[in-house]
């Protein structure tokens, strides 16, 4: 589970202060996909570095499994699997020594990161990729690997920045039944996209995000409800306020 | 699912990271062999080469016949025919002498006064004038070797004189002046290689494992596998230091590939240059003691200039000047030669690598006082820098890509 309380970042630019999150409030459940959606520059990204340690809040708290990311970031990065915005693979290395990288990192032993692959790697469908180096892998390979990598230490709570990005359709339709499995295995799966239809048939809490505040939380019933609109997606335009930045 | 909460052992992380780099540039060929063995190959040539050009030169200006353009010859034909016999000859003297000179079509010419025979016969010194441009080195040889005849025919025929009118030459000569020079042989020719030895090893310890470093922080970051690899429980201190002990690693082997391909070719050279120098194992082991601090102050300051740059491409922009950095001492000793007692020298960096190494390959020791500094300050100052760089990894804006 992650709690995330009333949190603010702002950056310093050569314009000034920008305040890119500004108060973002919301829970995540185990056994739930909760999806951050919001057009580009919303600050999906900037809450979820925060989620994952990577940058410090200004202001607020964040909590996974009950620990805070400011007292022990260590044991939080051991409870989180991540898929950053930037996923670079290791080219003169195979998919496998990639992975087993990560795992290694995660204190796991030779045997666990052997099996653990094996079985992620039927999972994603890695299989006739898994020992070729990574240079000129397509991006589908790319994400498949960067996933992998993400999950080797079966991490119960999942953070997947923009994950379909790039993707095409067959390998999109594939990571979401992939992260349909995660929610089933009865891990807490968090996801941001600024892609409507993905976040609608997928989660079953939607945070929206808009100039760096949430503007909605709740289950896609609660939000048509509270919008007063009967299509989700419309529900989305009106909660944000335009439909600039978002994709259908 | 697990919950982990396994303490992960610091130094098993550390192999991890340490291991995973090597394997990463060990299969990237060409740069792996560039960095390992540009150094060992250079070595050779320079030495074998130098060594070769200096006898070259030496053969063909020393002893070959010189021949220069005398202007008035016909003024002092006896002078003409004594310099004939010193294998100096004449040649008739292009219309624009200086011109010539400057152009270096003739690198020393002669030129004999008009009245030259009627001083002479007067027993008033005859005037000839020796024309050359001094700031060509490579007419040093010639114009010592005119003047040299010259003076040696003026205190023949002076001396000759005296004897004729019943006096002692040695009169003339209220002091006499000798030199004893107390350097070794060893030492004298190995003055040439004391500036380029040192600089040449200490640019290779310095900057040897140069493209690694920058790799895996800088390029790193440029192939966006910095960010999840930040997200992992590593901590930056020990990411760091994995990383800067893989270079670090290189960077000695390189160092160390270098000393013996210098051995070799200390072995294998047959001038006088290469022999002078100390290439015993003591003199080599006392070298890579010098060099390897020094390989751990590049990797570390590399490090830290590279986590604080967005690319590699802005990365190796600092490279100019790191590069200049060990060439200022041999530069500035040039200008304002040191002794190379105080010890306020072996705490400066790279002034106190170039001594060191002067003083090992003249099969000089350092003093054990010598010594001391030389490390501890070297050594803080790579701790310095590696401190330096852990804090980089520590900042938030290093892990973000774009």
């Amino acid at each position: 589970m992650i709690d995330v309380q009333n949190l603010h970042k702002s950056f310093k630019t050569k314009t000034g202060l920008v305040q890119a999150v500004r108060g973002v409030s919301f829970t995540a459940h185990d056994g739930e996909i909760t999806g951050l959606l919001g057009p580009n520059g919303a600050g999906k990204t900037t809450t979820l570095r925060m989620l994952y340690t990577l940058m410090s809040p200004d202001q607020g708290t964040v909590s996974v499994d009950g620990i805070d990311i400011q007292k022990d970031a260590t044991a939080v990065r051991q409870r989180l699997g991540v898929l950053p915005d930037a996923r670079g693979v290791y080219k003169r290395l195979s998919a496998r020594e990639n992975i087993a990288y990560f795992g290694e990192l995660h204190g796991l032993d030779a045997a666990t990161i052997a099996s653990r692959t094996a079985k992620l790697a039927e999972t994603l469908g890695m299989e006739d990729f898994l020992d070729r180096r990574t240079e000129g892998f397509s991006q589908g390979q790319r994400t498949k690997t960067a996933i992998a990598r993400a999950l080797i230490h079966d991490p119960k709570n999942v953070i997947l920045d923009e994950p379909t990005n790039g993707l095409d359709v067959m390998t999109t339709r594939g990571l979401r039944n992939f992260l349909l499995q995660l929610r089933a295995e009865g891990r807490c799966v968090i996801f941001s996209s600024h892609i409507m239809q993905e976040v609608a048939a997928l989660c079953d809490r939607i945070v929206v995000i808009a100039g760096g505040e949430v503007k909605a939380i709740g289950t896609p019933d609660e939000l048509r409800a509270r919008a007063g609109e009967e299509n989700l997606e419309d529900a989305f335009v009106q909660l944000i306020g335009s439909d600039e930045g978002l994709h259908a | 699912m697990k919950t982990p909460s396994l303490k992960i052992s610091v130094f098993a992380t550390f192999m991890t990271v340490f291991r995973k780099e090597l394997r990463d540039f060990a299969r990237d060929r060409r740069t792996f062999l560039m960095a390992l063995l540009l150094g060992p190959l250079v070595y050779p040539l320079l030495m074998l080469g130098m060594g070769k050009l200096m006898e070259a030169r030496v053969s063909t200006q020393l002893e070959k016949p010189l021949e220069i353009p005398i202007i008035g010859a016909a003024y002092a034909p006896n002078l003409v025919a004594w310099l004939e016999t010193q294998d100096i000859r004449a040649k008739p003297a292009p219309k624009d002498l200086v011109a010539a000179i400057r152009n270096q079509d003739e690198d020393v010419a002669l030129v004999i006064a008009p009245n030259f025979g009627e001083e002479w016969r007067a027993g008033r010194p005859a005037k000839v004038e020796v024309v050359a441009d001094t700031t060509r080195s490579n007419a040093d040889v010639p114009i010592e070797r005119l003047r040299g005849a010259l003076n040696a025919y003026s205190g023949q025929v002076g001396a000759l004189r005296l004897v004729a009118r019943g006096v002692n030459p040695a009169l003339t000569q209220s002091v006499a002046v000798t030199q004893r020079d107390v350097a070794t042989p060893e030492a004298k020719q190995g003055r040439l290689m004391s500036i380029i030895l040192p600089l040449i090893l200490v640019l290779f310890a310095f900057m040897g494992g140069a493209n690694l470093t920058m790799d895996v922080t800088a390029g790193e970051r440029e192939r966006q596998s910095l960010e999840p690899l930040l997200a992992t429980p590593v901590s930056r201190g020990v990411l760091v230091s994995g990383k800067m002990a893989a270079a670090g690693l290189i960077g000695i082997a390189s160092v160390i590939l270098t000393l013996l391909s210098f051995k070799l070719s200390a072995a294998m050279s047959t001038s006088a240059m290469a022999s002078s120098l100390d290439v015993s194992f003591p003199a080599i082991g006392r070298m890579l003691l010098v060099l390897a601090p020094l390989v751990l102050i590049g990797t570390a300051l590399l490090t830290f200039i590279s986590a604080g740059s967005k690319s590699m491409k802005e990365a190796q922009s600092h490279m100019v000047w790191l590069m200049f950095m060990p060439m200022l001492p041999g530069y500035a000793l040039m200008a304002y030669p040191l002794k190379d007692q105080d010890l306020w020298q072996y705490a400066v960096p790279f002034l106190s690598q170039n001594q060191m190494l002067v003083k090992a390959s003249r099969g000089e020791n350092a003093s054990p006082e010598q010594w001391a500094i030389y490390l501890v300050c070297a050594i803080a100052l790579a701790a310095a820098l590696w401190l330096a760089a852990i804090w980089r990894y520590r900042q938030e804006k290093l892990a973000i890509s774009s």
